[in-house]
């Protein structure tokens, strides 16, 4: 059976309608029964999960987003919290995502207006016996970093059971969005996932533009292309350098910070932000690059150089590869079980790129050559990454080119009086990201984000098939993601 | 080995000389807003340019930005360029919240400082460890931390080390409004540290809440859990900006370096 057949199945649902959507996206409303059948048909004809929400229209709508041949299909049904539950417990990538939309909209004597958040004391250990314990590893972390906690089970070495445990971060992000206009709600957007500003700007701003039916000019989209690059570079790096101080590898972790604070620097001068923040804006870019296109190309350069010859050391240094390889290894079955996207899913050999499968902006016209590894191991992960940095560094260079040879305008305004609701999708440096936006006539009402983060973490628990403790540390940076984006 | 060690070499230093030299911040750099004198436009339409109220209109129309209110977004100084304007600044941190408010406010007094933390610090020489929670950040922040460690701002230089056991801490940066899960940690964590210490609240969201405001989901700042010595505003505040903050905790800062 062709996967069009498949996919025909299920739009052939009892009742199912199909909806006028922006392009790229593809709207289906079936009844309240059919809502988990639907989601399975999707499945197997090979959809990825992407997330699940209610939306902020009158009426109770529940919405399933799942990527599929270069399209995003929206499952929509009238809001029935069982039918949610039997939908998360079929599919492991659904799951997180379906608990997160039952607790919003729990019954009103139960109700809080947020994400349960774990107690940090509880331990729910679920192996037993002799000198079995359990670790919680969190919420506060040994060194700088973000809260998050693991409960570690494990009888002194190896890791039978692992349960990550977000949410201690909640800050209620996606309320914070809902009255503002829509061109002042993107400093929202910047502060969600702070190390990936740009990302969420974009991907904002995106589904803004695609609700409105609003394109930027073409200088906007360049100028996107460069921060988001930019802010990619950053992110690998800070996962190199990570990997190389957990390997002990001192010498390497002060070259690849060195690198990452040039591009911090970099950026700096560019947008008068360490993070490129204010510069993306629904419509395109706030202003142009504060360093003329010259002195940011030279940048590029001598950063390529340095790149060249700190990853052969990187990766022809033993002390580092020896505790890499084989470490953490996820099969390819088990990544697409769980739907992960990002460098998580590269590195086993899933090759699922936002900027591929459904080119946004200048990525259009750049085109880009995804990195793939077929190991599924930390090294996999991170030799992604550096694949990953050259590639950045050819995109640099395409948008920067083109940026020389054009005139015109950085932003196209906004029409206030419109209405609609859309996706908005980028790649971020974690993996895709993808944010649902409703606007009423120039107002946010509903935002909605599913961020790699959250949707890799779910993986995490499955991270440690032959490893032990001491492995945990750069495991867990393979991984590269970042709890506030998770939590929001 | 060799040829790591070699790479290093050919790096040259690229440590900073702060704070014995200033480190000036590049021109265009976003590190705190000024409110200029002259203007046009009314004050009673300035507040409501802020999303998260940092702009402050009093009864005489005297105009203010609390910059532990400020994430720094630019809407002000975009829509009104005669009132307000970024400095290229690092040093933004202040020894108690009403110092954050720009210009002073007149009624403000200048607090009386709860603990005279430079004594307490004395006695902890040039071996002062530095202990990380976050409560809620959007891990901006974090980054800018873990950069004090990076050969470019090498804060080991100065005698802050980072250790892994609050009970050995000196000092606590806090990140984050400190969400309703992470308020007992972030008490019991200060709780276990040995006196004499001190706290800084790392970033907008730690001085004041920023976007996330007081309310069911977080305690708006650290300030409203517990007592904070040093403030550094900043959505983030830069590596220096935190430096410039670690030592006027520790008050540590040579003459000449804005305190």
């Amino acid at each position: 059976m062709s996967l069009d057949t498949k996919r025909e199945r299920a739009f052939s649902l009892p009742g199912a309608q199909r909806e006028s959507s922006p392009a790229g996206e593809l709207r289906l409303r079936v009844g309240a029964g059919s809502f988990d059948r639907g989601a399975a048909a999707l499945r197997e004809a090979g959809a990825r999960f992407v997330t699940m929400f209610k939306t902020g229209a009158p009426e109770a709508t529940m919405v399933s987003v799942v990527a599929l041949g270069g399209e995003l299909i929206t499952l929509a049904a009238p809001f029935d919290a069982a039918a949610v539950t039997r939908f998360g417990d079929s599919w492991p990538a659904a799951s997180w995502a379906a608990r997160e939309l039952v607790e919003r909209n729990a019954p009103a004597a139960a109700r809080e207006p947020f994400l349960t958040a774990p107690d940090a004391d509880r331990l729910d250990g679920r192996l037993r016996g002799l000198d079995v314990f359990t670790i919680p590893y969190g919420p506060v972390r040994s060194g700088i970093f973000e809260a998050i906690q693991f409960q570690i089970e494990t009888g002194g070495e190896d890791v039978p059971a692992l349960q990550t445990r977000p949410f201690f971060k909640h800050r209620g992000m996606e309320a914070r969005f809902a009255g503002l206009e829509a061109d002042r709600a993107v400093y929202v957007a910047e502060r969600v996932a702070g190390i990936a500003s740009v990302a969420y700007a974009c991907a904002f701003s995106q589904a803004v533009e695609r609700a409105l039916g609003v394109a930027p000019p073409p200088r906007g989209e360049r100028w996107r292309a460069i921060h988001a690059e930019l802010e990619r570079i950053a992110c690998h790096l800070d996962v190199i350098a990570k990997e190389a101080e957990t390997t002990a590898l001192y010498v390497g972790q002060a070259r690849f910070q060195i690198l990452k604070e040039q591009v911090m620097r970099l950026r700096l001068r560019l947008t008068g932000s360490r993070f490129a923040r204010g510069v993306i804006c629904p419509g395109g870019v706030r202003f142009d690059g504060a360093v003329s296109l010259d002195e940011l190309l030279a940048a590029i350069d001598a950063l390529e150089r340095d790149l060249r010859r700190d990853s052969r050391l990187f990766t022809g240094t033993a002390s580092m590869t020896d505790r890499l390889i084989g470490s953490g290894r996820l099969p390819r079955s088990l990544v697409e079980e769980y739907s992960a996207v990002g460098p998580l899913a590269r590195g086993s050999g899933v090759s699922t790129d936002a900027r591929h499968e459904r080119p946004y902006g200048d990525y259009r016209r750049l085109g880009l050559q995804v990195v793939t590894r077929t190991e599924g191991d930390a090294m996999a992960r991170v030799n992604v990454r550096l694949g990953e940095l050259s590639e950045s560094l050819r995109l640099l260079r395409g948008s920067i080119d083109q940026l020389r040879r054009e005139n015109g305008e950085l932003c196209a305004p906004l029409p206030r009086s419109r209405s609609g609701s859309a996706l908005g999708w980028v790649e971020a440096p974690q993996g895709e990201l993808v944010i649902w936006v409703e606007v009423r006539r120039g107002v946010v009402r509903k935002v909605h984000i599913a961020s790699p983060s959250l949707r890799n973490w779910a993986l995490f628990d499955h991270a440690f098939p032959k490893d032990v403790l001491t492995d945990f540390a750069f495991i867990e940076h393979s991984f590269g993601l970042t709890p506030a984006g998770a939590d929001r | 080995m060799l040829e790591w060690i070699l790479r290093g070499l050919r790096q040259g230093k690229v440590t900073t000389s702060y704070p014995q030299h200033p480190e000036r911040a590049p021109q265009g750099f976003r590190g705190a807003v000024e409110v200029l004198e002259q203007g046009g436009r009314a004050p009673s339409e300035l507040a409501a340019l802020c999303p998260t109220g940092a702009i402050v209109v009093d009864g005489a129309g005297r105009v203010s930005v609390d910059r532990g209110r400020c994430i720094l977004c630019g809407a002000c100084v975009e829509a009104a360029p005669d009132r307000f304007a970024f400095a290229a600044r690092y040093e933004t941190a202040a020894r108690s919240r009403s110092a954050l408010v720009v210009p002073e406010s007149l009624e403000a007094e200048i607090e009386p400082l709860s603990r005279t933390l430079a004594e307490q610090a004395r006695a902890l020489g040039r071996s002062i460890h530095v202990r990380h929670i976050d409560c809620g950040s959007d891990g901006a922040e974090e980054w800018e931390i873990q950069a004090l460690w990076n050969p470019y701002y090498d804060i080991q230089r100065l005698g802050f080390f980072l250790t892994a056991a609050p009970r050995h801490a000196d000092i606590l940066l806090v990140t984050g409004p400190v969400t309703r899960a992470l308020r007992e940690p972030l008490e019991r964590t200060w709780e276990v540290m040995p006196a004499p210490k001190a706290l800084i609240a790392v970033g907008t969201d730690a001085c004041s809440g920023g976007l996330s405001a007081a309310g069911a989901l977080t305690a708006g700042g650290v300030d409203a859990v517990l007592a904070v010595d040093v403030y550094v505003p900043g959505s983030p505040p830069s590596p220096i900006a935190i430096m410039h903050a670690l030592l006027l905790a520790t008050g540590r800062l040579p003459a000449g370096v804005a305190a």
